[in-house]
């Protein structure tokens, strides 16, 4: 712990350093040269063309939201086979049958929501 | 140690089946569409009476599975508990569900998914067991509670439950890790092990866990100060599930509240006692005054069931095996005076679609059985002699009295007063006010039945409490060894 | 800048510390938000902290199965996720009835 601790120092030592520098050029030149704004130059800047009229938070459509609850529970399932894939030779061959009824219940789950037309973009 | 596990699967056979029952129940939903409507209450409640019978095949035996389920008289005491509540609402709720809501398989399953949560909750001797089945009793709720996707009040009471359930878990979880700190285990005997030669000093760690977990599992049983949640999910749900809300839910609360204090913190009882002692006189302050001003019976019921809630806290507070054996007298009873209650109300309800006090006036002369047992119910949760609610609750405020807490069971006492004033508000509607509607209501037979059953039970209960009183000490007195 | 405070071990305290710290911003959110979203974001928070700190406690706890504390933050991150799922779908349900998920203007039904 101490030793990997230690060699971080390095590290630290050039993270300090570089924000000094980036800041202290950043200060300085908004010190040292002359500064004028007009409302053309507040605009953002996208590659010389002026900026595109629509809204810039483009909603995304509720029925995506189906699909993000989906792969959440399919993504977060996986946390359980991990631990599982570790003490499966010790635990056996219960452990196969117990993920296997797991994987089941949850396939059951989206056959269920499936025949049930649920994932129909309509 | 993982060579002297239990791992025998048999002992859970009763909640096997009751995952069965739900994937039948969904299959038929999903592939018969003709019979789902007319027969699936009745294939459920078939099921759980048949898995009901199974579990008294337990009776008498104590064994664990791997240590962290025990199956032992308490285990098969809520077991047919409530089994037997799932089964009871199932039936209430045949004519609302088939008139007014939508997938009754969907509602159905998850009324089955529900009892596997609240059995675990009672059975469970370790921390996480606990907690996750407590996550999917609330789980299930949530979504029945909002089941009436129509209805803009089911929506708002459901997401309301759901963000106050969530955030008391959170608490509860909070407060789980620094027990799990403090001791060093999530086992109960772990726990009672840690604590058993006392603790050396002042452990904030301890402290600090057990006023979070009170927190979190006040939410869960709605205790006052965290009662919020309760009349607007009441009031929300679809009526069968607002007595399911208010007994199983409730009770499965108590439940894991009776053997996780008993098992695991009872050498540490000076720390907690005076939680509950406070907790249950606000709580039964609180809930039965609030009560007073309510004019929808559901906000009505839910203020008073907060009361019950109050006298059942008293006897956590006073925790022993003459409490505790008592406490589960008085919440069998009191599951089916209200059971009683709520069937009559819903059946007026199917029949008038009107759930406001002052809409019940008449009731007498339009549905007198209904009236009838109505007014039982009403005079059994405010502990009238002859009726379920004056024995349990005269074996239950004499246990705590003998504890010592002598003040508690006296402000129990004057509050049976005041909440008797808010039932003979409603019993005065229903008898003494003029009908709007002159004509007598067509009852179904069905329901006339069940409601004469429960009103039955409440009646039973009142008059041989001793059947019952035996059978709760026979579950408790494994607790206290 | 002092090398001794960096080479300096991180304890059972500095963990719970910044379990606490996380917890009390998640508390904070969940109570202050109007936004039902931004309640549960809070209430996840606050779940974080609560994995933190059972980590922290298997860590450094003497205990016979150190592995509990493991076990339970799988378990938690799990019912955070159903509970995200959950929480959402609601939200949504209410959104198409009400156009709104502020709990304070969700008010048909007295807080």
């Amino acid at each position: 712990m101490q030793v990997l601790l230690d060699n971080y120092v390095a590290v630290l030592l050039a993270g300090v350093i570089g924000f000094i520098l980036v800041g202290s050029a950043l200060i300085g030149s908004r010190l040292l040269a002359p500064y004028s704004s007009s409302r053309q130059k507040e605009t953002s800047y996208e590659c010389g063309m002026v900026p595109a009229a629509a809204p810039i938070r483009s909603q995304i459509h509720i029925r995506y939201y189906l699909f993000a609850i989906l792969f959440l529970i399919f993504d977060v399932e996986a946390v359980f086979l991990f631990p599982w894939a570790v003490t499966f030779l010790s635990v056996g061959k219960a452990a196969f049958y117990e993920m296997v009824l797991f994987i089941a219940v949850l396939g059951g789950g989206l056959a269920y929501a499936w025949k049930k037309g649920v994932l129909q973009w309509k | 140690m993982s060579n002297e596990l239990n791992l025998d699967y048999t002992l859970l056979t009763p909640e096997f089946c009751l995952a069965g029952l739900a994937a039948i129940v969904l299959g038929i939903d999903l592939f018969a569409p003709q019979v789902r409507k007319e027969w699936l209450p009745y294939i459920t409640a078939a099921g759980l009476i048949g898995i009901l019978g199974l579990s008294l095949g337990w009776v008498e035996k104590e064994s664990d599975f791997a240590g962290i389920i025990a199956v032992d008289n308490y285990t098969t005491f809520f077991r047919v508990f409530f089994l037997a509540t799932a089964a009871v609402v199932v039936l209430m709720s045949a004519q609302f569900v088939r008139d007014r809501l939508k997938n009754p398989g969907e509602y159905y399953a998850l009324l089955v998914v529900s009892t596997i949560g609240a059995i675990y909750m009672a059975a469970s001797r370790e921390l996480l067991t606990a907690y996750i089945s407590l996550e999917v009793l609330s789980f299930s709720l949530y979504v029945l509670v909002s089941f009436a996707r129509m209805d803009p009040r089911s929506n708002e009471g459901g997401l309301k439950y759901m963000l106050l359930g969530a955030f008391a878990s959170a608490l509860l979880l909070y407060g789980l890790s620094f027990i799990y700190g403090s001791a060093g285990s999530t086992f109960y005997s772990d726990i009672a092990a840690a604590y058993a030669g006392g603790t050396e000093s002042f452990d904030l760690a301890l402290l600090m866990g057990l006023v979070l977990l009170l927190a979190g599992l006040g939410f869960k049983v709605a205790a006052v100060p965290f009662h919020m949640w309760t009349p607007d999910a009441y009031e929300g749900a679809p009526l069968p599930i607002t007595a399911y809300l208010s007994a199983t839910s409730k009770i499965a609360g108590f439940a894991l509240l009776l053997r996780l204090f008993s098992s695991a913190f009872m050498p540490v009882i000076d720390d907690w006692q005076w939680m509950f002692a406070a907790l249950a006189a606000l709580t039964m302050v609180l809930g039965n005054l609030v009560a007073l001003q309510q004019s929808n019976i559901k906000r009505l019921l839910a203020y008073s069931s907060i009361g019950q809630v109050g006298y059942m806290l008293m006897a956590i507070a006073a925790l022993s095996s003459g409490t505790a054996s008592a406490l589960l007298l008085h919440m069998s009873g009191y599951v089916v005076t209200n059971l009683a209650a709520f069937s009559c109300i819903i059946a007026w309800y199917n029949l008038t679609d009107k759930e406001e006090i002052a809409d019940m006036r008449g009731m007498a002369e339009r549905a007198p059985l209904l009236a009838a047992a109505l007014t039982a119910a009403l005079f059994s949760l405010s502990g009238m002699p002859l009726f379920a609610g004056f024995f349990t609750k005269f074996i239950l405020f004499q246990a705590v009295a003998d504890e010592g807490f002598l003040w508690l069971a006296v402000i129990a006492v004057v509050m049976s007063f005041v909440s008797l004033y808010y039932y003979l508000m409603v019993i005065k509607e229903l008898y003494i006010s003029k009908p709007e509607e002159e004509g007598r209501l067509q009852v179904p037979l069905s329901v006339t039945g069940l409601t004469a059953a429960l009103a039955a039970g409440v009646f039973y209960v009142g008059i041989f409490p001793r059947h019952l009183f035996e059978v709760a000490q026979e579950a408790t007195n494994l607790l206290f060894v | 800048m002092s090398i001794v405070l960096l080479a300096a071990r991180v304890d059972l305290e500095h963990v719970l510390i910044v379990g606490a710290v996380l917890f009390a911003i998640g508390l904070y959110v969940a109570l202050s938000k109007r936004n039902a979203v931004a309640v549960l974001m809070g209430i996840e928070l606050m779940l974080n902290a609560v994995n933190l700190t059972f980590i922290a406690f298997a860590r450094f706890v003497e205990s016979p199965r150190p592995l509990d504390g493991h076990v339970f933050v799988i378990f938690v991150i799990t019912v955070a996720a159903a509970e995200a799922a959950v929480a959402l779908a609601l939200a949504v349900a209410v959104y198409r009835h009400r156009e709104t998920i502020d709990v304070g203007k969700i008010s048909l039904l007295r807080w």
